[in-house]
């Protein structure tokens, strides 16, 4: 827990870094979201249905911009409301859309989106090389060239890193079919909903488990690669795994306390949007703000976790607690 | 640390607790009904007591429930209510549709499930006659004339056999055909019987016979999408099976007997229904309710439950008796004593349909009350009572007649005391279909989903694809004919409804539903009573929409001009030509302005329809047109408009796209509207690139 903290004190002495990345994120989703915002503009202009989607949702318009809107208007749908965005990410992570589209044969979000995924994938592995330079002395503070110097100094091998955990998903995926093509047959024979309803939630769960140990074996390689500047990803690999059984309560705490985080951001986020009305322009600019406070408290979770990591890796074997 | 540590989980769980909350229950909005009409209501036609009774079984049945068989034999007393002697009689077998993969059903794309290669054995199930006897005045064995019939050229299909008797029955006389029979059930979801575990659902499971009905028997296969249609008789069923089941049946329970052999005798009795239908299982929960209102008879509901849908059962009554009620006073009440509503078993295909006064659900243990389900499925079923329960028509060529008119009342009655649903969708479940029903329901409740909203949207992307009114199993697909059996027909009466006012719709249901119950009416009945109430011709509505493939779509559009000055050479005061000049263009504010309102008939289809315009300061005209031409517009010199409408009460359900059917002068809500949702958009877009970083 000290080591985590410790991160989050290194990550806030260095703020400058949410910004940035949050800065890069809302540049590649712009180029998502306005071709819809002109799109949206276009089959409102002039309608009534402008006024009900200003204060509401008119379900009859969007039925029939469903219909006609192909690409990333597709994705527009009822269900980004509320908490609504969050229950559909982690559904399109569980249908293997992330990375990438890579495990579900590209379906489930427009391929415009898909590709757009993959360019701030990539974005972030470069990053990754930046900021784990910076969190390794966290006290020294970071400039953008000795940021973009590192990252291009450690880029190949972060990709590498990448890379491999890509293919352990690919794995994952890849024996993933069959369980649940037999967990659906168990589900279906089942006596009782209830028992179907275990199977279903518990493979869910069961994958997002697997993910989150392949996430953690991979984030410790990287931290292992800058940290002590080792050449081979796979080395790398192989020593973050023997890293993380030796600490698992540890960094499986990290990841415990980062994750209730997440929910509580997502609740706590649930809760304003509600309470917020959004109709006229202040509204909208007040909603907006609490739209990027939510993507940056989410990036500082990650960059956080991430500070933490770099911390107890560089507390050893060492028990800190 | 530890504090930080609870503190964060103790902030986690509130936040799990607001994203996953439950629901409010739902209340029942304060009902706007008519007040039921009682049997001899005056001006409308008198409700008969009793139906024709010309099809009556009794009927003998053991089920094994280890080797999942039916050992039956019934006793038939049908007479012949046609105008000729006949001597050849069909009878239905339905359950051959699961006996191989070559019967018509298995052939086909339809709403049930089709075999695959390498089918679980199973899944399949038969009907097999042991022997057909014509047993009134003297004993004729009819078993070797047995053939089967294939309307459709099928030679393998097996679900209609017919047999000869040497005795022709006369106009009016009767016969009594003894019946014996051996059945397989087939396992899960090959149709709507069939079991899982110890469940069973038998329906359509005896050989019954067709309906002599417009010079000829009526008698098709069963085709992939098809139901069912038949006489109405006394209904006396003996059902023997191990004790520790509990069943439900059509009808009501005279008797229970104990037999040495460890199995247990239950008798049904129903008069005056046209089919039965019964469930067996050792998990159903029973649960009791009973509908009283002033003016309808009373009914007891009786809910066999599944045990993790114990939960639900009290949504389950209460949307019985809206469907008694709400449908009772639209139509005519519902006769019987008692009415059974069965939660099929996790795995079963048997949710979601209709027998006489018994019907299944269909929930999920995750179902949050503004899903409106059960509630939907619930009214729906219980609602089929008063339409294919009791007026009967034929569903294999006339679906519409029953599932139309009962998708129309089911919104209906769903709005009248739910309120309109929310939008949901279900997560985490997988895509495939047993996972994809499990997901956790994310429900938007500030997202409401208005009446008629998806069956517009169905017909808009599938209406022109066959006309409405054509026999069920001449469809092009099976998405086609839910179409135009369920969604279209809703919409058309809806729309007759918004045509005629509720008054007079409430009356042509009220007068069709009492002198068609157990009459088997055709479409020209109903629109001969559209006739008779509203004393016009309204057959062009009907040519515009039942037998029609065309979409309804009206549009608006608003050109505004400056008001004209006169320029150029004009005749000044002493009639002379004089030049004039234009004015200079007016700066800033937009001066006078001549209007000019367009409604435009972009469909096929033509509906008279309104128009509503607005005017800056305030004022409003209304227009009215009968939207046979492509166009009609509506000037008005001198005056601004800033909104226009056509059809502003939304009485044209059928307009497929209704986004057109408004303009408003001004563009500030939709760039505000556009700006909202596209920073929800941005949102959602953040957090899912974010998410990327999860996977590398």
């Amino acid at each position: 827990m000290r080591a985590l903290l410790d991160g989050f004190r290194g990550l806030f002495r260095n703020a400058g870094l949410i910004v940035l990345v949050l800065a890069l994120n809302a540049a590649v989703a712009l180029v998502a979201a306005l071709p819809v915002a002109s799109l949206l503009r276009e089959d409102l202009s002039h309608t009534g249905a402008s006024t009900r989607m200003m204060y509401g949702f008119d379900y009859d318009w969007w039925r029939h911009f469903d219909h006609q809107a192909g690409g990333l208007a597709g994705d527009f749908a009822p269900d980004l409301l509320g908490t609504g965005f969050a229950w559909r990410n982690l559904d399109l992570l569980v249908q293997g859309v992330v990375p990438a589209g890579l495990f579900s044969g590209f379906t489930g979000a427009d391929a415009a989106l898909l590709a757009l995924a993959a360019l701030y994938w990539l974005l972030q592995v470069f990053l990754t090389g930046g900021l784990l330079a910076t969190f390794r002395a966290p006290a020294g503070g970071w400039t953008f060239r000795g940021l973009v110097h590192a990252c291009g100094f450690h880029f190949a091998r972060l990709l590498r890193v990448a890379l491999l955990a890509v293919a352990g998903a690919a794995v994952l995926f890849a024996a993933w079919r069959p369980l649940t093509a037999w967990t659906d047959r168990l589900a279906r024979e089942a006596v009782s909903e209830r028992t179907a309803l275990v199977l279903v939630f518990g493979r869910a769960a069961l994958l997002l488990l697997a993910l989150l140990l392949l996430h953690l074996v991979s984030s410790y390689a990287k931290v292992i690669l800058v940290c002590e500047e080792r050449r081979s990803a796979v080395l790398a690999f192989v020593s973050s795994l023997g890293f993380c059984a030796r600490q698992l309560g540890a960094v499986l705490l990290q990841y415990l306390v980062v994750g209730l985080a997440g929910i509580a951001l997502v609740g706590l986020f649930g809760v304003l949007d509600r309470w917020l009305p959004v109709s006229g322009w202040t509204t909208q600019l007040l909603a907006l703000a609490l739209f990027e406070a939510f993507v940056a408290a989410q990036i500082a979770l990650r960059l956080g976790l991430l500070a933490g990591q770099v911390e107890l890796q560089q507390a050893g074997d060492r028990p800190r607690e | 640390m530890r504090r930080i540590a609870t503190g964060v989980l103790l902030a986690a769980l509130a936040a799990a607790s607001v994203c996953c909350s439950r629901p409010q229950p739902y209340r029942l909005r304060p009902l706007l009904l008519p007040p039921p009409a009682g049997p001899d209501a005056p001006g409308l036609p008198p409700v008969p007591a009793v139906s024709p009774r010309n099809a009556s079984y009794t009927i003998e049945a053991r089920l094994d429930p280890g080797e999942h068989t039916i050992a039956g034999s019934l006793v038939l007393d049908w007479r012949n209510t046609s105008d000729r002697a006949l001597s050849s009689f069909p009878f239905h077998l339905y359950w051959n549709a699961f006996r191989n993969n070559l019967s018509t059903t298995a052939r086909g794309e339809g709403r049930r499930r089709r075999f695959e290669p390498g089918e679980d054995r199973r899944r399949f199930g038969w009907i097999e006659v042991r022997s057909v006897r014509r047993v009134d005045e003297g004993e004729e064995d009819l078993t070797p004339t047995r053939q089967y019939l294939h309307e459709d050229g099928n030679a393998d299909d097996r679900t209609v056999m017919e047999v000869r008797s040497a005795r022709p029955v006369a106009p009016g006389a009767s016969a009594r055909f003894r019946i014996e029979w051996d059945a397989l059930e087939p396992y899960g979801d090959p149709g709507r019987a069939g079991w899982v575990h110890d469940y069973h659902f038998v329906a359509q499971w005896f050989p019954k016979i067709g309906v002599f009905w417009h010079g000829s028997w009526n008698a098709h296969p069963f085709y992939p999408t098809t139901e069912f249609f038949s006489d109405f008789g006394v209904y006396d069923v003996r059902l023997t099976l191990p004790r520790g089941f509990v069943v439900g049946a059509t009808g009501r329970l005279q008797e229970s007997r104990d037999n040495p052999d460890g199995t247990r005798t239950l008798r049904f009795v129903q008069e005056d229904v046209h089919d039965f239908a019964w469930t067996a299982s050792r998990r159903f929960l029973e649960r009791r309710g009973r509908f009283e209102d002033p003016g309808y008879p009373p009914v007891e509901i009786r809910l066999l439950v599944q045990p993790e849908h114990e939960h639900l059962a009290a949504r389950y009554v209460e949307a019985t008796k809206i469907a008694l009620r709400d449908y009772g006073t639209w139509a005519a009440p519902y006769p019987y004593p008692q009415i059974t509503v069965v939660d099929p078993a996790w795995g079963s295909a048997s949710g979601g349909m209709e027998y006489p006064t018994l019907f299944t659900g269909g929930a999920r243990i995750l179902s949050p009350p503004e899903l409106h389900s059960p509630e939907g499925v619930t009214v729906h079923e219980a609602g089929h009572q008063f339409w294919y329960g009791l007026v009967a028509n034929n569903e294999f060529e006339e679906a519409w007649l029953d599932e139309g008119f009962n998708t129309y009342m089911t919104a209906k009655a769903i709005d009248a005391s739910l309120g309109e649903p929310a939008w949901g969708r279900r997560v985490l479940g997988g895509r495939e279909w047993t996972g994809a029903r499990l997901g956790w329901p994310v429900v938007q409740r500030g997202v409401r989903v208005p009446r008629g909203a998806d069956e517009r949207a169905e017909l808009r992307e599938g209406g022109k694809e066959d006309v409405m009114a054509r026999p069920g199993w001449a469809y092009r697909d099976a998405a086609s004919y839910g179409l135009n059996s369920y969604s279209k027909p809703a919409l058309v009466l809806q729309t007759l409804e918004g045509l005629l006012g509720d008054q007079t719709m409430t009356r042509v249901l009220r007068t069709y539903a009492r002198r068609f119950r157990f009459a088997h009416p055709a479409t020209a009945d109903f629109i001969a009573v559209v006739n008779e109430v509203t004393g016009q011709d309204w057959r062009w509505f009907f040519d515009e929409t039942f037998f029609s493939s065309d979409l309804c779509d009206y549009a608006v559009t608003v050109d505004r001009q400056p008001v004209r000055v006169p320029t150029g050479w004009l005749e000044g005061r002493d009639g002379k030509l004089e030049y004039r000049k234009a004015p200079p263009k007016p700066s800033g504010r937009e001066g006078a302005v001549d209007s000019r309102v367009t409604v435009v008939r972009r469909g096929e289809v033509r509906m008279p329809v309104q128009l509503r315009v607005e005017f800056e300061g305030g004022r409003v005209a209304n227009e009215t047109w009968d939207g046979r031409d492509r166009w009609k517009r509506f000037e008005y010199p001198s005056a601004k408009v800033v909104r226009a409408v056509v059809d502003p009460e939304g009485r044209i359900a059928i307009d497929v796209d209704r986004v057109d059917n408004e303009w408003i002068d001004t563009d500030g809500p939709a760039r505000r509207a556009s700006t909202r949702w596209a920073a929800r958009f941005l949102l959602w877009v953040q957090a899912f690139l974010e998410l990327q970083t999860v996977v590398g």
